[in-house]
């Protein structure tokens, strides 16, 4: 029997699930080798049961928490899929700052006081903090990334259909920058989160002329004193430094620097 | 061997010639200030040395061109073989051997010597006939170096300024702005003979009176000869030396990746998707700087520290190598792994820093 898989998504622009959408020209390959139960963007059917959940996006609020210990329970084996789901992406920068000054930063002091005011508004803004997944259940698999490569997903199908795992090795991009030949972005002048982020993406971004921001987040065991005092070599301010590392990774490097 | 002297217009139009029947690589410029052994291509620019370049004009320096030529004979990423089902309920290997005529032009002495060596370390135990049919079909022509490629190069003290061998044919520019041009090889000797060119007689004197143009000291030089550096890498374990090194290591890599005497590899099984049952095993160019390189089954890591990789690293090139193979120093003193890391480290300070501490009064009781 093809194993199912479903796919699901939290707090996420969804462009993980367009990406796996985007295997079209192969599409028809991997429904030989699968049945997708569950899957908002491409279908309206739901399942109760699955063998592989796909969860894109982060944990918000309590009411997500709860849904992803439900599907968690419901499934075999659950990945996160992409940079929300791994390490909270971009919208974990507000955790450095208390709900209400988020709050009143981004929609301005009218909505601000409208949660002072109105029952029903406030607890759609009131989350504690923005979550990965691994921090309400456990997960089995990251296909790290914003976007995941549609490549790694199809190795992590085939191999878990094959009874095996991909093998992620833990190195920075650099490596797969000098594998393609690409020329070091600190050459041309620019500054690159590539040292310190994990590879899988073959330096996409380097290769079309880019730098590396650190989408699919920081490496274990990164040396982030040594990456600091380079990109302070290179001109950057403190605080753009914190900007920077905050864009993808700001759950990780407050953990790494707690 | 014949020699001859080509004008740089006639020499330049023979590798173009070339290049309408072979892959002719060629050192061309990419990005701000690197160099990338690319496809010579009707338009593309082609710059021979000339005895007066300035050091700021050389037209093509071995440690900005990120991947060593080399690496045409052994590309970062490579197919090894396909496999599929056979009528007997196995499998059918179907390997991926390269015979296409290539050839390499530009490659400076110490690339060349870091080419020879590969030779000798792919030929060595089981051959790697991926590697082998490539070099069988590739001719390489080299040039000679009258000035450093760059504050990073070393190639005088690591013994490969002067290399020459491997190479089917050298090119030394002249006084009166020919290019000597030196068949070293029968099928260099094969290549030159319908070119056109006037045959000379003393190619030596007039290879030598050319170097005689070349800066003294040739780039860095180490503080102790050589076969000190060597002796003291190979003598030294434990050495803060070691550690002052990878204080801004990040483990990336890189140092292994450009380096032209590098050859580990990692290697991947892929299933086809769209062929259920087919597959491939490719490999990909690995480095015993990243963390995982010595993390066997169970976890366990034969170099967890950056300090014990580094180590090995600079062991491999100044003892191990050395002393599997003749042909002295595997570090060929190119100078890229340390103008290609973002925070210079240089295995030419490490080196000198070793030969220094042996030579230091109580380095015996170490």
């Amino acid at each position: 029997m093809k194993p199912k898989i479903a796919f699901f998504d939290m707090a996420s622009c969804e462009g993980c699930q367009l990406a796996i959408l985007d295997c079209e020209d192969i599409f028809l390959h991997i429904l030989d080798l699968v049945e997708i139960v569950e899957f908002r963007e491409a279908l309206s059917e739901t399942a109760p049961r699955f063998d592989i959940a796909f969860v894109e996006g982060s944990i918000h609020r309590e009411m997500d928490a709860e849904r992803l210990r439900s599907i968690r329970a419901r499934c075999d084996w659950l990945v996160s899929l992409g940079a929300c789901a791994y390490n909270g992406n971009v919208q974990a920068r507000s955790n450095a700052l208390a709900p209400g000054e988020n709050m009143l930063r981004v929609y301005g002091p009218e909505a601000y006081h409208r949660t002072q005011t109105d029952p029903h508004y406030w607890p759609l803004w009131a989350h504690s903090r923005v979550r990965p997944l691994s921090q309400v259940v456990a997960v089995d698999y990251h296909l790290r990334g914003c976007p995941v490569d549609r490549e790694e997903f199809l190795q992590l199908l085939k191999r878990r259909i094959a009874g095996a795992l991909p093998r992620v090795a833990a190195q920075a991009v650099c490596v797969e920058c000098k594998r393609a030949g690409n020329e070091c972005v600190f050459e041309h002048g620019d500054t690159c989160l590539g040292p310190v982020t994990w590879a899988g993406c073959n330096a996409v971004c380097i290769g079309g002329g880019y730098r590396c921001d650190g989408c699919r987040g920081l490496l274990p065991g990164a040396n982030l004193a040594a990456h600091r005092e380079l990109l302070r070599e290179h001109g950057l301010s403190e605080a753009e430094i914190d900007n920077r590392y905050r864009l993808f990774c700001a759950e990780e490097v407050a953990e790494a620097t707690a | 061997m014949t020699s001859f002297l080509a004008n740089e217009q006639a020499l330049e139009d023979w590798l173009r010639r070339q290049a309408e029947r072979h892959e002719v690589y060629w050192p061309q410029r990419m990005g701000k200030a690197s160099y990338a052994f690319q496809r010579l291509r009707r338009r593309s620019p082609l710059r021979l040395d000339r005895l007066d370049d300035a050091p700021a004009s050389k037209p093509f320096r071995a440690s900005a061109c990120v991947v060593p030529p080399g690496r045409l004979l052994a590309p970062m990423q490579e197919l090894l073989y396909r496999f599929e089902p056979d009528d007997d309920g196995g499998y059918r290997f179907i390997p991926c051997l390269d015979p296409t005529e290539r050839l390499i032009a530009g490659i400076r002495p110490c690339d060349l010597k870091a080419i020879h060596l590969m030779d000798a370390v792919n030929a060595e135990g089981v051959p790697d006939a991926h590697y082998l049919t490539r070099r069988a079909h590739t001719t390489l022509i080299a040039s000679n170096c009258l000035q450093p490629c760059d504050a990073h190069c070393f190639c005088e003290a690591a013994g490969s300024l002067d290399w020459r061998e491997g190479a089917d044919v050298f090119l030394t520019p002249q006084a009166d702005g020919q290019q000597l041009v030196e068949c070293l090889t029968p099928r260099g000797e094969a290549l030159c003979a319908d070119a056109g060119f006037s045959p000379c007689d003393a190619p030596e004197e007039r290879r030598q009176s050319a170097e005689a143009h070349r800066p003294q000291p040739f780039g860095r030089q180490f503080d102790a000869p050589l076969v000190k550096v060597m002796a003291a890498v190979d003598e030294t374990w434990d050495s803060p030396v070691w550690d002052k090194h990878v204080e801004r290591c990040f483990s990336c890599g890189t140092c292994n990746l450009v380096c032209p005497t590098c050859y580990c590899f990692d290697m991947r099984d892929d299933l086809d998707i769209e062929h259920p049952g087919c597959g491939s095993r490719s490999r990909c160019a690995d480095g015993c700087m990243l963390p995982e390189f010595a993390e066997v089954a169970g976890g366990h890591n034969f170099r967890a520290t950056p300090a014990a990789r580094q180590r090995h690293r600079v062991k491999r090139k100044l003892a191990y190598l050395p002393t599997q193979f003749a042909d002295g120093s595997f570090c060929v003193g190119c100078g890229r792994c340390g103008h290609q890391c973002t925070v210079d480290i240089d295995i030419f300070d490490i080196a000198n820093d070793l030969a220094a501490a042996s030579e230091a009064p109580h380095a015996a009781d170490d």
